[in-house]
């Protein structure tokens, strides 16, 4: 439950949350140890959607196995399991899950997925594979219906009010799936055939997946939550106050179909037709879902909204500056602790300020919320002084600060270790204690390689996206900066054209700070070379 | 350059550091003063050690003796960077520090004229900001200045000097600090004949001038010659005395 809340890196990569952040950490690591960042940037992003690199999901595909992958809605990664398993017993071939948001999914079937079957929880994206060859078309079917369902944490006040109690200026936060994500769209669409949305627009937060966002309702975060009848139903923390009529949103049904590349279609369309079965059709009443209604209807709304490139470009830009001027001083001092200073514990102090640096960002997220969310003291105390940190701009910076912060305290670290301590000795003997020789002799020798460390934090700080999409979710104009909208296009069959400003806007910036990078190092180590000259 | 002629116009000309200043009352004072150095020190650096006892009434002791010998730490010992010294230093009857009862005076208010073996300018600093690093007004700086034959160099950045003037540069920073003792690593290393001739002359007439007890370390006993009274021979972490005063 927990793990799906943590969203993958944007388009192309499938769920892997650490294994994703390898090329990250490379990338990083060549760039401290002063080898060309570009090649390790090569490695992970290539120019056009054709050419990039297929980044496989670490799941048995070699044709040696006999087993069949399963691509599938997150959605249903309490049910489907439960469905192999009776599948299994009567002999069937071992199936295993990739369970990821449907929009996620969908593209990396075109990248080659080595994956048999495809569950998606939207007719559209199933539309979208198809068109493009993705699926064996005679294999497609609709197999199950869901229901959207109004949820809030289970002691909340709010009851049968219906979607109308979201109106009340108590409720804060409401949590949906990206508007991209088709329980995203559907519970989007509900809330506007309810009549409430535009009052409440403000006030949403979109989460990566569904269970991502029920997790919010569950932990409290977000009072309130639109997500499928089934997730609502298995998880305990949260209560179901409304459902939300038949035709008040785009009918929720799970079409599937196999594989135009699957390695094994016999077995994958047997499975298939199981699903169908009596035996699975009882188990997928039980976590409560529906036969398919024998006839679609049409129903609008949930029109995605386009995220706007320059909002985000220009909140980027402000989270960014604001996490650079925030972590100076602590990353100065931290910095010259690290340097300068002996003393117990010294050790477990670096550790401390460099974990975030190898740790996933998404898990630092997780742990800033845990630690500052509205239900922990601390996250309380903060509330009550007017500074919340979940879903806020506030969060945001805290988030990128954070996982910043290594970067910067290294740089700074190194500016000051190439400084020789004995011109501090030199200006003690000349009369100046220790905190005047810092900021007269320490810091100016240190200055290009701290305003290094500054540019390099700036960097990271702009390109953040695991932590701050747990921690201060994405919301149009409040905490979407760059790499979330660029992550909600993605989502969208529609959105990859708005993408190239954003990437474009990405790039430039990161190449401008990676120069101003290198030639501020390159500025420090000249100014310490004086002492060569003889 | 006015002043080659007129040669004992002095360094610093009022003030001069010789006159004990006020902070002088909180320091304690060597019970058997008189002496100007008193040194019994027993320093491990883990690699090297260095085992030295001077006791001496000498304006000016030099110390010569191969490289590697622990000249160097032994001005860092009396300059107090030194942190792994045990032992006892007192400078002109003060008590500068003493393992037994954990007194250490910090480097900052020894008033130590120190001249490291590899100057350490400041290269931040212009040489005019060298120069008045510890607090020297311009005028008494660009008297130093002239003296070393710095003059023309005021403005200029540590990165554009040749180690002869870098050398002077360290040098004249300590002096304008008021030091009550000049410790001198390998002063004359980078210079040549005729300036070194000169910055002798200056140095034994700033140590005279204001009494400012000067100890000086070398490899080359030509240089302990020219400025020592007195004449220390340090090999392998051991001193003995090879000339007095």
């Amino acid at each position: 439950m927990v793990e799906a809340m943590f969203p993958d890196p944007p388009y192309g990569a499938p769920r892997r949350t650490l294994s994703s952040a390898i090329p990250l950490l490379l990338g990083l690591g060549s760039l401290l140890l002063g080898t060309s960042p570009a090649v390790a940037a090569s490695q992970t992003a290539g120019p056009e959607e054709g050419e990039r690199p297929r980044l496989e999901p670490d799941l048995p595909s070699s044709p040696g196995d006999s087993s069949i992958l399963i691509l599938a809605a997150a959605s249903l990664t309490d049910v489907l399991p439960r469905v192999a398993e009776a599948w299994e017993t009567t002999g069937g071939m071992p199936v295993r899950f990739s369970f990821d948001a449907t929009s996620r999914l969908a593209p990396q079937i075109l990248q080659g997925a080595p994956a048999d079957l495809f569950f998606s929880a939207d007719e559209r994206w199933m539309d979208w594979v198809e068109e493009r060859g993705g699926i064996l078309q005679e294999s497609r079917r609709t197999l199950l219906a869901n229901r959207m369902v109004l949820v809030v944490p289970s002691g909340s006040p709010l009851d049968r009010s219906g979607p109308r109690g979201l109106e009340s200026p108590a409720v804060r936060r409401i949590a949906l799936a990206g508007e991209n994500v088709p329980a995203g769209r559907y519970g989007q669409a509900a809330l506007e055939n309810a009549g409430v949305w535009e009052a409440i627009r403000d006030r949403v937060a979109r989460a990566g997946t569904v269970r991502g966002a029920l997790e919010w309702v569950a932990r409290g975060e977000a009072d309130a939550g639109v997500v499928y009848r089934t997730d609502a139903l298995a998880e305990p923390r949260v209560r179901v106050i409304h459902v939300f009529p038949e035709d008040s949103h785009p009918p929720v049904s799970y079409p599937a179909a196999v594989l135009r590349e699957a390695s094994r279609p016999g077995a994958a369309s047997a499975f298939l037709s199981f699903c169908q079965g009596q035996e699975a059709r009882a188990v997928f009443r039980a976590q409560g879902f529906e036969a398919p209604a024998a006839t679609p209807g049409a129903v609008a709304g949930g029109t995605p909204s386009v995220p706007d490139p320059w909002s985000a470009i220009r909140l980027s830009f402000l989270v960014a500056l604001a996490a650079t001027l925030a972590g100076f001083v602590p990353a100065v001092a931290l910095g010259w602790m690290l340097a300068r200073w002996q003393f117990p514990g010294k050790n477990v102090l670096a550790t401390l300020a460099l974990v975030p640096l190898v740790l996933p960002p998404v898990v630092t997220g997780f742990l800033l919320l845990s630690l500052l969310g509205s239900r922990s003291p601390l996250g309380q105390a903060l509330a009550a002084a007017g500074l919340p940190i979940p879903f806020t701009l506030l969060g945001a910076t805290l988030a990128a600060l954070v996982v910043g912060l290594p970067l910067y305290v290294v740089s700074i670290r190194n500016a000051f270790q190439v400084v020789d301590p004995r011109y501090e000795e030199v200006s003690w003997t000349l009369g100046r204690r220790p905190w005047p020789t810092f900021l007269r002799v320490s810091f100016p020798l240190a200055l290009p390689g701290i305003a290094a460390g500054a540019v390099l934090a700036f960097a990271r700080a702009l390109g953040e996206f695991g932590a701050t999409v747990v921690l201060a979710g994405n919301m149009e104009g409040q905490t979407r900066t760059i790499a979330l909208a660029v992550y909600t296009l993605l989502e969208s069959p529609s959105g990859r054209e708005a993408i190239w400003v954003l990437v474009g806007a990405s790039v430039l910036l990161s190449m401008m700070a990676l120069l101003g990078y290198e030639t501020l190092s390159r500025r420090q180590r000249r100014r310490m070379e004086v002492r060569g000259v003889r | 350059m006015s002043d080659r002629t007129g040669r004992k116009r002095t360094l610093i000309p009022e003030n001069g550091p010789g006159d004990a200043p006020e902070s002088d009352k909180g320091r304690s004072s060597d019970p058997e003063s008189g002496w100007t150095l008193d040194l019994s020190l027993d320093v491990n650096l883990g690699a090297a050690s260095l085992r030295a006892q001077i006791r001496t009434r000498a304006r000016s002791v030099a110390i010569f003796g191969p490289s590697g010998g622990g000249k160097s730490t032994l001005l860092r010992v009396l300059a107090g960077v030194e942190e792994r010294a045990r032992g006892r230093v007192a400078v002109r009857g003060e008590v500068w520090q003493d393992s037994r009862d954990g007194r250490f005076l910090p480097p900052w208010e020894r008033g130590v004229g120190w001249v490291p073996q590899d100057y350490l300018v400041f290269p931040h600093l212009k040489v005019r900001q060298n120069l008045a690093f510890a607090g020297a007004g311009p005028e008494e700086v660009e008297g130093v200045a002239r003296r070393l034959a710095l003059g023309h160099l005021l403005d200029r950045r540590p990165r554009r000097l040749s180690g002869g003037e870098q050398q002077r540069v360290a040098l004249g920073r300590a002096l304008l600090a008021r030091p009550r003792i000049l410790l001198l690593d390998e002063p004359f290393s980078a210079l040549d004949r005729p300036l070194r001739a000169r910055v002798v002359e200056e140095l034994r007439g700033f140590s005279a001038r204001h009494e400012i007890p000067l100890v000086l370390v070398s490899h080359d006993e030509a240089d302990a010659a020219a400025l020592g009274q007195e004449h220390w021979f340090l090999s392998e972490g051991r001193l003995e005395q090879t000339r007095g005063p």
